[in-house]
């Protein structure tokens, strides 16, 4: 199957899809929110069985944020995108877990980094910040610079840091 | 009387530390030789004793911890003792060998029981891997002095060290050769060296029974490794190559362990399962035949 | 407790200097350095220095890189399993001023907030000269009996422990939620 019997199949399928090829093997399916678990479980019906990542971007100004769910077919070898734009405040999104094991890890970093909430998961526990104290990290009202400020301190290079050699070097020498 | 040979079992101890560590320094600079780089000096394990003599914690789990290391190097002192080292017989009497084969493991207990206490599944793996790798190695050595008994009709060690004298020629070595190579290959295990190394195994349980000690602990470990080094080799020293007087003793004493140190250096490790199987297999099969040998001719 | 010492030049401090044992623990990138300072080329055993396997056979912990508020956690729980006297080398930029990660939300900017550091080595990452370098310069040091890190660690813990509060949860050290 090639990228343009799979746009057309897409269409026919699902009318609410936008589909485009940027590249050459590549997809990119862009669906409304209630959508995206059939065309997932429709995609891996025909063929494109590894997810390869489930992404997150912050559209701060739209106020909302897009998943990405990145699929990959070992027959057909090319990648599909299927994207979706849920709500920026209080975000939720049901678990792709019953299609695809391995979404559990991707939407527990998802979760702790931008917030979302994925319904079903059993395993939304912290996973790589150890004892965090703050707003999800990755998004974009979090200001990461003052936060380091804050918490960690900074170091003042010109008071602190350089001192001259008591001596000229003069290479490993015995004592 | 002679002062010398009087209190030879003061000083004899005092020599199989200090030559132990100055074998372990030139080991180290052997093998750092062989991978072509320069090592640290000789006396490196001197100053490394020093360093762990002058910690000021001592992290201990309990009484039997604390044995351990005092248990393996008594033990150690005391299975020197009964070796006529360099001429000097310090306590060896008619019957030794076979109290010298009991004594030898003495330590290596004690050091399963220090590592039994420490609260570490290294050390336990480690000392799984020590007990079995003794009961593999021990059966060629035993055969293998078995032969020797069986040829001079004596287990003491001074009376075969008196019939080896006269020459090179007479040495065990040269008159029953496979029960010496079956010896040697038996002396690899005891010393823990590659490719029977498993006990120990740095990269893989993290120096096995050695695990949870560390400071004053460890130098007494340092200086236990040191006196087995100068044990075992002098053992077979005595044994098969006609120990004679002090310098020739140390010189022969040197060439066995340097021996052993070449084959460390290129070689890889076991597995403990290999190791127990290669030991019975080939080693004991010479080591019968080293003892038919020692039977018939 | 008040550790009185004062630095002196000794037969122990010079044995101490000789002969450090560094503890084989790999925080950041700037481990990457170490396998060539270990072996044939730039060999590190020629000044004493081995690598050990576990920390209470150790004096020497190396922190090679950032650390992220997980890997510190541990970090101070294996120096602290470490027996006295011992010291610390910080490699890198990401030591002395959080190097290229300076506003991560994740990483410390500071080390001897939470450590008591002995010496620097600046670089991202430095060369295997430049820590032998540094092993010499702190030889030295040693044998003079200047680097007291373990004796400052152990005069000011409620300092340190008071830094480490702020980035971590002190009362858990068993991590896992």
């Amino acid at each position: 199957m090639t990228p343009q019997d799979l746009k057309t199949l897409l269409e026919s399928s699902f009318p609410e899809a936008r589909v485009h090829l940027p590249r050459v093997r590549r997809l990119q399916v862009h669906l409304p929110q209630p959508q995206v678990l059939p065309a997932l479980a429709f995609l891996k019906a025909q063929g494109f069985g590894h997810l390869s990542a489930i992404s997150c971007v912050d559209w701060i100004e739209e106020n909302a944020f897009e998943l990405v769910y990145h699929l990959w077919s070992y027959t057909y070898r090319f990648h599909v995108m299927v994207k979706t734009r849920i709500p920026r405040d209080h975000p939720t999104m049901p678990t792709a877990r019953q299609i695809f094991r391995v979404a559990q890890t991707y939407e527990r970093d998802i979760h702790e980094m931008f917030g979302v909430r994925f319904p079903g998961n059993p395993r939304l526990v912290p996973f790589v910040l150890e004892d965090w104290q703050g707003p999800p990290p990755m998004r974009k009202d979090f200001d990461t610079r003052r936060f380091a400020e804050e918490v960690y301190g900074m170091r003042s290079i010109e008071t602190e840091l350089f001192t001259r050699r008591e001596q000229p070097y003069k290479g490993f020498r015995k004592k | 009387m002679n002062w010398i040979q009087a209190t030879s079992i003061v000083w004899v101890p005092l020599l199989a530390i200090a030559t132990g560590l100055l074998y372990m320094g030139i080991a180290r600079k052997v093998i750092a030789r062989i991978q072509r780089r320069y090592g640290p000096p000789v006396y490196q394990n001197f100053l490394d004793t020093l360093k762990l003599l002058s910690k000021r914690t001592a992290i201990s789990h309990g009484t039997i911890f604390d044995l351990g290391p005092i248990m393996a190097l008594a033990g150690g002192l005391l299975t020197l003792l009964f070796l006529p080292i360099g001429g000097y017989r310090l306590l060896s009497f008619q019957g030794d060998l076979l109290v010298v084969l009991y004594l030898v493991v003495i330590a290596p207990l004690g050091m399963a029981l220090g590592a039994g206490d420490s609260a570490n599944p290294n050390a336990a793996i480690g000392m799984a891997r020590g007990l079995t790798l003794m009961l593999a190695y021990e059966v060629p050595f035993v055969l293998a002095i078995l032969a020797v008994m069986v040829k001079y009709n004596t287990a003491s060690l001074w009376d075969i060290v008196q019939a080896q004298a006269g020459g090179w020629h007479h040495w065990n070595l040269f008159a029953l050769p496979l029960s010496a190579i079956v010896a040697d290959i038996s002396l690899q295990g005891m010393m823990g060296k590659k490719p029977f190394d498993q006990p120990v195994a740095p990269h893989e349980i993290a120096s096995g029974p050695m695990v949870e000690y560390g400071g004053k602990y460890l130098a007494m470990l340092q200086l236990y490794h040191a006196v087995a080094i100068f044990v075992e080799t002098s053992l077979f020293t005595v044994l098969f190559l006609g120990g004679g007087p002090l310098w020739a003793f140390l010189l022969k004493t040197f060439v066995v362990f340097l021996v052993a140190v070449l084959i460390h250096a290129v070689a890889p490790r076991f597995r403990i399962g290999q190791a127990f199987t290669f030991y019975w297999k080939w080693p004991t099969l010479l080591g019968l035949l080293g003892l038919v040998w020692a039977l018939v001719l | 407790m008040k550790v009185q010492e004062k630095p002196k030049k000794s037969l122990s401090n010079w044995a101490r200097g000789r002969s450090l044992w560094m503890i084989h623990f790999c925080t950041g990138c700037g481990a990457m350095e170490m396998p060539p300072t270990m072996t044939s080329r730039y060999d590190m055993e020629r000044f004493g220095i081995i690598p050990m396997a576990t920390p209470r056979q150790a004096d020497l912990l190396l922190i090679t890189g950032y650390l992220t508020v997980k890997t510190l956690k541990r970090v101070i729980r294996t120096y602290e399993q470490m027996q006295d006297p011992k010291w610390v080398i910080g490699f890198g930029s990401c030591t002395l001023n959080g190097g290229m990660y300076w506003d991560s939300y994740n990483t410390i900017k500071r080390l001897d907030l939470y450590l008591p550091v002995d010496v620097y080595i600046a670089g991202c990452m430095p060369r295997p000269e430049a820590i032998i370098e540094a092993f010499v310069r702190l030889q030295e040091g040693i044998a003079r009996g200047e680097f007291d890190g373990w004796r400052r660690y152990r005069e000011n813990l409620a300092w340190y422990r008071a830094n480490q509060a702020k980035v971590m949860d002190v009362n858990r050290w068993g991590a896992l939620p």
